[in-house]
């Protein structure tokens, strides 16, 4: 007898739609836009202060705008959700030998959100808003 | 023991009269302990012989029976009755084409795996008379996880990166190559990694973790590929110091 495999197809835009396990997905790979965008702002910042105080004033003015303190909201709650869910993955890519057993995954999570809060303290200490 | 009545709505296909595959209700008398392949079988045994799925051992080890349940990839000897409430919707595994009702065309992972050569590759092949291979527990515990793949198929059906673009290594053969490559007694990383290491191998993965999520056996292979990609960085990184492949 001939064999008829029915094959079905995914659909190629639509298929993240179909479990929330894969919108968590697309809402992470998302988030890289804005810290991507983020930090395009800041760069551009670098340059306008580079060309002088009249320059680095309109760029002072563009990022406090009210559209730029709503960009920057939207993109702190982005990065967020970056850094978390990609804090939460590390151990699955980074496993740790020690003799015959592992380094615990929380462990490794742990220090990971420990040098994050250590960094951000010193950028707020640097900033003098701290 | 109670019973219930269970309502399994299963996609029928059947190639000889079918263009297209079609739901089909069952009104099935249950066992509160009953997982969903007892409900199959029952229907199977008692109300229609001519539905067609594959198991083996009943007991979460053949890895035979992966189907789709209520959405989610499961085996259906683990999927217990009394964790569903309603109708329960039991479709073939996504991602594969549908041979006949929940039977699936493996052919596609069996070529996979083949090509990632899940087997020791020994330095130096040892007659039997010359004994084991010796390894450590430590060295055992490197891999062990990795081995306990049955190559059910639940991770390639939970994975959408295989579902778009069929020519992806998949889950499952990637993490066995990482078993093998994981291996005191191995040497056939080079060997394996034109398959491995490729456009449609780990680079492929975009880590939705899905797979991970849904492997009965805790076998984590989003996590071997990720680990792969790190090695397979740093054998680059390194081809271009001296001495260096390139």
């Amino acid at each position: 007898m001939s064999r008829k495999p029915y094959v079905r197809e995914v659909p190629k835009t639509t298929w993240f739609l179909k479990q929330s396990r894969y919108q968590h997905y697309m809402l992470h790979e998302i988030s890289s836009i804005f810290v991507a965008i983020y930090t395009g702002i800041l760069i551009v910042g670098l340059f306008r202060l580079a060309q002088g105080p009249e320059a680095w004033n309109g760029w002072l003015a563009a990022v406090t705008s009210p559209i730029g303190i709503v960009f920057h909201v939207l993109a702190f709650v982005f990065a967020l959700l970056h850094t978390t869910s990609w804090f939460k993955a590390v151990p699955q890519a980074m496993r740790i030998q020690r003799g015959e057993s592992f380094v615990p995954g929380n462990l490794i999570v742990g220090v990971h959100y420990g040098v994050w809060a250590a960094v951000s303290v010193v950028v707020l200490l640097l900033a003098g808003v701290a | 023991m109670s019973q219930r009545q269970i309502e399994l709505e299963v996609l029928r296909y059947r190639p000889e009269m079918d263009d297209k595959p079609f739901f089909q209700t069952y009104q099935v008398p249950c066992e509160e302990e009953w997982v969903v392949l007892d409900a199959l079988n029952y229907v199977k045994d008692e109300m229609d012989r001519t539905l067609s799925y594959r198991w083996s051992c009943h007991m979460f080890v053949c890895g035979s029976c992966g189907m789709v349940i209520n959405g989610e990839p499961k085996l259906s000897c683990k999927a217990f009755l009394r964790d569903y409430k309603g109708k329960i919707r039991v479709e073939p595994l996504a991602n594969f084409p549908i041979e006949r009702d929940l039977v699936i065309v493996q052919d596609d992972f069996i070529e996979k795996l083949e090509s990632v050569k899940p087997y020791i590759v020994a330095k130096q092949e040892k007659r039997v008379e010359d004994g084991e291979y010796l390894q450590t527990p430590a060295q055992l515990k490197a891999y062990k996880q990795y081995s306990m793949c049955i190559n059910c198929l639940l991770c390639y059906s939970a994975c959408p990166q295989y579902g778009l673009d069929e020519k992806f290594v998949g889950p499952a053969a990637l993490a066995l190559a990482h078993r093998y490559n994981m291996d005191s007694r191995d040497v056939g990383r080079s060997a394996r990694e034109h398959v491995v290491a490729s456009h449609d191998g780990i680079w492929a993965c975009s880590f939705v973790g899905a797979c991970s999520v849904v492997c009965p056996k805790d076998v984590d292979p989003a996590g071997a590929i990720q680990q792969t990609k790190f090695t397979s960085a740093v054998d680059y990184v390194t081809s271009f110091l001296p001495g260096g492949k390139r």
